[in-house]
């Protein structure tokens, strides 16, 4: 701090580099200090989606709330869903008070998920049929969604850090109970043994495109350089992805559950996992709202929303 | 929406006993605030125990602006103002066969019993 | 766990009263949390959500302590007492049973948050009313319930009755949905209130006070908050207009959710999930 130098008098190019300098020591950014541009737009973008992602990413469980087979996973279940929510909330937060110099708030957040400009995770697009897919959703959604929250943990955008501590904090639990789920059916009958393997065919391929492509050119286009440079994140999806097979491949085989792709294995000499590609096609089809429950959830909420909303009318001008 | 609108910002803060100190949690939306306080406890002290809860309008807080941060810049000079200005009185204190009064003693007897 | 059962010797002429009375608390909480999970995700705002979320976990987890008591008295299993019940083995009033609103809770609820509100805030009042006088009650594991379940009503009794009265107060739309909400609310309020056929069996053998001093406990202390928001509700309105859930009498609406709450129970009932 011995700059002598006002921060009003710096050029663009001055602030960029103190910046820079800032975020490449380790210090974080918080809400009112200056920051490019481009951060800002990648922020609101990366944390947008990923606040909306929790919120549709309630629904898919949502069906298995009321459904789940003992009060005790009503409960588990119940209180998992609330806190899909409750991530919504915090990331939505943090995301509302970067867009606050642009004039958005909540309302344009939901208004942009209804029109889709707004997109969630590929995951949350899919069906979710039995029970054993409210256990999947709970062990191996939410354990590749801890290898890729705790990666940004250290993020140089201070509040989104601190919302992912809170968040990969509940995560605990969550990949909890998601594993007491599925090891009840995984040391079931045969019938819930079957549940177990269904979800593991039905999700595996979801699960490889959660983490996004290796690339670029898988795609088109890929945020993984600027969040990097950015300091928002360390890894890239393609390590990710590689973290989530060496952590949760052992745990699958385990229980005596099988991989749909008879080609996974570890390459010793690389030190990689190699496995099938997922069809990126139409992994682009799904995040457009093509996926096969896109429709009917964004129809949910946004049905949700509009029928409510005589009571944030309501409340508009009170006190 | 109005200029007021139902999407307004707390932000929350809580005791965690009554001993503790108040400390910040989050923020949230709510059109009052006393929508405010009945949404702060479940949507951030779900698991832990909570003695008191604030909300505060955003708007109404005050905070230091990015410049405003400098003037909390200060020169390390100020060794009279701690103990560590003061450290040199342990020597003296043991010429008079005396222990000095330091922190953790002073700070200890708020738990004396009479005659100790 | 709780006590065991043989501590306190239950004379058979004060079972059939005290089974009844808690099939009563246990169903009331339990299908209400089930209506209250299906909102999970629809509320008004996020934080609505998760606020409403603790209190439907809270009142389950008050629905699992009464069926304990059940279980504990030889009535069965917790979860067969929750999930392998026919409606006409149910016990819960007709009004906590009743759907959010038109339309499924996985693609097009239209749920009604004034009746939500309404429903939920009356009844809230009511267990507590209810509960204080279980507090004093002659069979000690259901007192010891009571002072346990107490403590978590303040702030669901907080959290509605500050819905209830900001959306009256606001006036137009939102009034003339709330007075909907509570003249449907009231049509079958007594149902909540009544405590059956063996209401006085109940008072008798000390279980709980007379079911007409507990109703006008409530009306006495509903009376300021509803004096305070201009509205007039007298003894009068309170009906049991579709039927007396305390006598097995239901709606299709407990029918089906009946079937949702138990499709992966009755897979295996016997399995472990």
């Amino acid at each position: 701090m011995s700059e002598a130098l006002f921060f009003q008098e710096m050029t663009e190019e001055q602030k960029y580099e103190q910046f820079m300098k800032r975020i490449n020591a380790g210090e974080k950014i918080e809400a009112d200090d200056w920051m490019p541009e481009d951060y800002r737009m990648t922020l609101i973008k990366l944390i947008s989606m990923h606040g909306i992602s929790e919120i549709m990413g309630a629904l898919p469980e949502k069906e298995w709330v009321p459904k789940a087979p003992s009060l005790k996973r009503k409960l588990g279940i119940m209180a998992k869903v609330q806190d899909e929510m409750g991530h919504g909330q915090l990331l939505l937060r943090v995301a509302e008070d970067l867009m606050k110099p642009l004039g958005k708030t909540r309302e344009d957040i939901m208004q942009d998920l209804f029109s889709g400009r707004l997109k969630f995770h590929n995951v949350f697009h899919m069906e979710a049929p039995t029970w054993g897919d409210a256990g999947l959703i709970g062990w191996l959604v939410d354990g590749a969604a801890i290898i890729t929250q705790t990666n940004m943990l250290n993020a140089s955008y201070g509040p989104y850090a601190r919302a992912l501590k809170r968040i990969c904090a509940e995560e605990v639990f969550h990949a909890q109970h998601g594993e007491a789920i599925i090891m009840a059916l995984a040391e079931g009958t045969e019938e819930q043994n079957a549940m177990v393997q269904d979800a593991v065919n039905r999700w595996w391929e979801a699960l490889l495109m959660f983490f996004g492509p290796g690339d670029a050119s898988t795609t088109g286009t890929s945020k993984q350089d600027t969040t990097i440079k950015y300091r928002i994140r360390t890894k890239t999806n393609e390590d990710l992805r590689q973290d989530f097979f060496t952590k949760y491949i052992p745990r699958v085989l385990s229980l005596g559950l099988k991989l749909p792709d008879e080609t996974m294995h570890f390459d010793q000499d690389q030190e990689l996992w190699v496995y099938r590609q997922p069809d990126w096609n139409k992994f682009k089809d799904i995040i457009k709202n093509n996926g096969p429950k896109s429709q009917e959830r964004l129809g949910l909420r946004r049905t949700a929303y509009e029928t409510n909303k005589w009571v944030r009318e309501a409340l508009n001008t009170a006190n | 929406m109005g200029n007021e609108g139902f999407y307004q910002e707390f932000e929350v803060f809580s005791q965690r006993t009554d001993t503790s100190p108040l400390q910040y949690q989050f923020s949230l939306l709510a059109p009052n605030r006393e929508i405010a306080l009945v949404m702060a406890q479940e949507n951030f002290m779900r698991r832990e125990p909570a003695a008191d809860i604030w909300v505060v309008k955003r708007s109404d807080i005050r905070k230091l602006t990015p410049e405003e941060k400098q003037s909390l810049q200060r020169l390390d000079n100020k060794d009279y103002r701690t103990t560590k200005g003061y450290g040199y009185l342990k020597k003296k204190w043991r010429h008079y066969e005396q222990e000095m009064l330091d922190e953790k003693e002073i700070l200890s007897w708020g738990g004396m019993k009479k005659g100790d | 766990m709780t006590e065991p059962v043989s501590k306190m010797p239950i004379d058979a002429k004060v079972k059939p009263a005290l089974t009844s009375l808690l099939y009563q608390l246990a169903d009331d909480d339990f299908i209400l949390a089930y209506r209250g999970s299906e909102w999970l995700g629809l509320a008004p705002h996020i934080e609505e959500d998760v606020a409403f979320s603790s209190i439907s976990q809270d009142t389950m987890g008050h629905a699992a302590m009464f069926y304990q008591l059940l279980e504990d008295l030889g009535e069965g299993n917790v979860d067969s007492l929750a999930h392998a019940r026919k409606a006409a083995e149910r016990r819960n009033a007709v009004l906590l049973e009743v759907v959010n609103g038109p339309g499924h809770y996985l693609s097009s609820a239209q749920y009604d948050w004034a009746f939500a509100v309404v429903r939920n805030y009356f009844y809230i009042q009511a267990k507590k009313i209810r509960l204080d006088s279980l507090k004093n009650s002659l069979y000690q594991p259901l007192a010891e319930v009571a002072l346990k379940v107490n403590m978590e009503l303040y702030y669901h009794l907080l959290h509605w009755k500050t819905w209830f009265i900001q959306l009256m107060q606001a006036g137009g739309e939102a009034r003339t949905r709330m007075e909907a909400a509570i003249r449907k609310v009231l049509a079958d309020f007594e149902g909540v209130i009544t405590l059956g056929p063996l209401a006085k069996d109940m008072a008798e053998h000390g279980l709980i006070e007379p079911e007409d001093v507990l109703k006008q406990r409530w009306l006495l202390t509903m009376k300021p908050v509803f004096e305070s928001i201009n509205l007039a509700v007298s003894e009068a309105d309170l009906a049991m207009k579709n039927g007396n859930g305390r006598i097995g009498e239901h709606t299709a609406d407990l029918d089906a959710a009946l079937t949702t709450l138990s499709e992966v129970y009755n897979i295996n009932p016997a399995a472990s999930w």
